[in-house]
């Protein structure tokens, strides 16, 4: 589903070269649940960005869907974007002066769907958050674990191949975070392929597979299989 | 696609922008319509044609302080030795220098004082039988006066029997008939219209003297201080002036020559508030456009800058470049057009009180109209360019932590 093969990100300045990823290698499977960890600058975010096709990579091959995402245009892209992807942010990124129904029908709309299936799905995946009684409320009459979940039913909506979720429980507490990953837990077991960065450890260990990131190579590969406590190395 | 309901619906979420901006462009388009209808009015009024050939004619005062000597005569002398010089066409003294904002005006009646009667006011001009072709206005009825018809005025025993009129003037003293042959009355003094001529401005050209009603009136009485006119062949103008001053000294000693200034000149000197005005309304429209552009521009990039994430995000969740144009294309312009269905309101308002107050004429809805799309499309290239840079925002900016 997803194939990058040595994928690198360089940033150049006048006086420095900054190698973000290098010779990055991943194959994601439909189904997976991927959480990546990794030290701060390790290159999680970019690596996130490329995958969502939210930054350009410099080097190697990237297949979405069989799609050569390195051979298209910003258009193309955008629209791979709005069918294949929903994006999960860490600060939500809801659009303040849109109720919760507007913000969810945000990517419908860039995909052109007529207004009565809109309708029809923006209901459906707010009634799956359990936010459908809000649908008229603005992002800032929620709590920081509701707006999050507008943000899921945002990313459900368009029903993307797979779920890019960046650091989804950053700013929640740890009651609002467990909810809300148990509700990716749900949509991963629904069929939903998902990768997820984040800081806690304890997360990660939650999601089937995890991949380690460090100074822009994948460092690590362990598969936690039913038993948090063993690591299966690759 | 459009995204008109989501993009009002966050507009009235999130108003206090939106509607200084929509106050400006309506308050833009209320005075810019009638700033403009009213340049166009003052231009009207700057290049309304006098039936003169201002470039060719000049005029000049004299003031006469000896006292031996006869001054119709000395008059006629002057007039005289002023056509004999190369390149004049015609002189003669006259009591009023036309487009000069000077000059005298009465009300022509169709019956004598004290009768009760119609009458029309118009300026009239005193001269001789040389008035017609100095002034170079066009005779379309009728004939001139002759030599003795002209009334030397010494102890003002008599007065004219005949006077020339504009038809404009004779139109509606005689709306349905013909002037030409009618006794007309000024105070209890008959005159037969001899001759009707078609375009001759007064000396006044400001509302309702702007209307073309003159009278030339056979008659010479000069004072201490008195007026000729000149007109030359075209080019010969200034060449004439230069020869005035010696020729009238030469001819009498006693007395100064003053004001030898180009008609035209003259006009210019007379319009010069007028003109004064225009600029400063020019100024106006200019700087208020400027500044409503401006607002809207610095209104755009303001609200960019306030929602850099929030585009990031929209590109993130597959908004194209071109997307996100329009996006903003839209909402300026559904602000624009609420300030231009406000303006257009205020626009009508402020003309009828300019109408009322200020004898200005009733605006007209094409300029309204015209405002109206020329701030609309001003709007438009306002926005453009903070949208093409709202564009280019990297979708990338949706995961970084701002």
């Amino acid at each position: 589903m997803l194939k990058m093969n040595n994928i690198s990100k360089m940033y150049q300045t006048e006086m420095v070269q900054t190698h973000a990823l290098r010779d990055f290698n991943l194959h994601v499977e439909e189904g997976e649940f991927i959480a990546v960890t990794g030290p701060s600058g390790s290159g999680k975010t970019t690596f996130l960005n490329i995958a969502g096709m939210l930054e350009p990579f410099t080097g190697g091959d990237y297949l979405l869907d069989g799609i050569d995402v390195g051979k298209l245009n910003d258009n193309q892209r955008a629209d791979l974007r709005n069918q294949k992807i929903g994006f999960i942010f860490q600060g939500f990124n809801l659009i303040p002066d849109l109720n919760l129904y507007e913000n969810v029908e945000v990517p419908l709309r860039y995909r052109g769907i007529k207004a009565a299936e809109r309708k029809r799905r923006i209901e459906q995946c707010l009634e799956q958050v359990g936010l459908a009684s809000r649908a008229k409320h603005l992002p800032q009459q929620l709590s920081g674990g509701q707006q999050q979940r507008v943000a899921i039913a945002r990313a459900l909506a368009g029903d993307p191949r797979f779920l890019l979720a960046d650091e989804p429980t950053g700013n929640l507490d740890s009651l609002m975070a467990r909810q809300v990953m148990e509700l990716l837990e749900q949509i991963n077991r629904d069929g939903a392929t998902i990768i997820m960065v984040t800081h806690d450890a304890e997360l990660a260990r939650r999601a089937p597979r995890n991949i380690q990131v460090v100074d822009g190579q994948l460092a690590d590969f362990t598969l936690y299989q039913g038993n948090p406590n063993v690591a299966v190395g690759a | 696609m459009l995204e008109i309901k989501p993009i009002f619906n966050a507009l009235l979420r999130s108003k206090v922008g939106a509607v200084l901006l929509l106050i400006q462009i309506a308050i833009t388009t209320a005075i810019v319509s009638n700033a403009a209808f009213i340049i166009k009015d003052r231009l009207d009024y700057l290049n309304q044609p006098t039936g003169y050939e201002e470039e060719n004619i000049f005029k000049f005062n004299v003031m006469t302080f000896g006292t031996d000597l006869d001054l119709i005569q000395q008059v006629e002398l002057d007039e005289a030795s002023i056509r004999a010089l190369p390149g004049v066409v015609d002189a003669v003294q006259i009591s009023a220098i036309p487009l000069s904002g000077g000059g005298s005006s009465t009300g022509f009646r169709l019956k004598p004082v004290p009768e009760k009667s119609k009458s029309i006011n118009a300026s009239y001009f005193e001269t001789d039988e040389h008035g017609l072709n100095t002034l170079g206005v066009e005779l379309i009825a009728g004939r001139n006066f002759n030599q003795d018809e002209v009334i030397l005025n010494r102890d003002y025993s008599q007065f004219p029997k005949v006077a020339l009129a504009t038809k404009a003037l004779l139109d509606e003293l005689f709306p349905d008939e013909e002037g030409l042959g009618k006794v007309i009355y000024m105070g209890d003094q008959p005159l037969k219209i001899v001759g009707v001529i078609g375009m001759m401005k007064g000396p006044w050209l400001k509302l309702e003297e702007r209307k073309d009603r003159s009278v030339i009136l056979p008659m010479v009485d000069p004072g201490k201080l008195h007026q000729f006119l000149v007109r030359t062949e075209p080019g010969q103008r200034a060449h004439v002036m230069k020869q005035i001053e010696a020729l009238m000294h030469d001819n009498y000693a006693k007395r100064v020559i003053q004001d030898l200034t180009g008609l035209d000149e003259k006009k210019a000197d007379y319009v010069a508030e007028d003109r004064l005005m225009m600029r400063m309304l020019v100024v106006l429209i200019s700087v208020l456009v400027l500044v409503t552009a401006l607002g809207i521009f610095g209104l755009t990039l303001f609200n960019i800058n306030k929602r850099t994430k929030q585009i990031g995000t929209r590109r993130a969740l597959g908004a194209r470049k071109s997307t996100i144009i329009q996006y903003f294309v839209v909402e300026n312009g559904i602000i624009c057009i609420a300030g231009l269905i406000l303006g257009v309101c205020g626009a009508v308002l402020l003309g009828q009180q300019l109408m009322t107050h200020y004898s200005v004429p009733l605006l007209s809805n094409w300029y309204i109209a015209t405002t109206a799309l020329l701030v609309f499309a001003m709007s438009i290239l306002a926005v453009i360019g903070p949208a093409r840079r709202a564009a280019n925002i990297a979708p990338s900016i949706a995961t970084r932590t701002i």
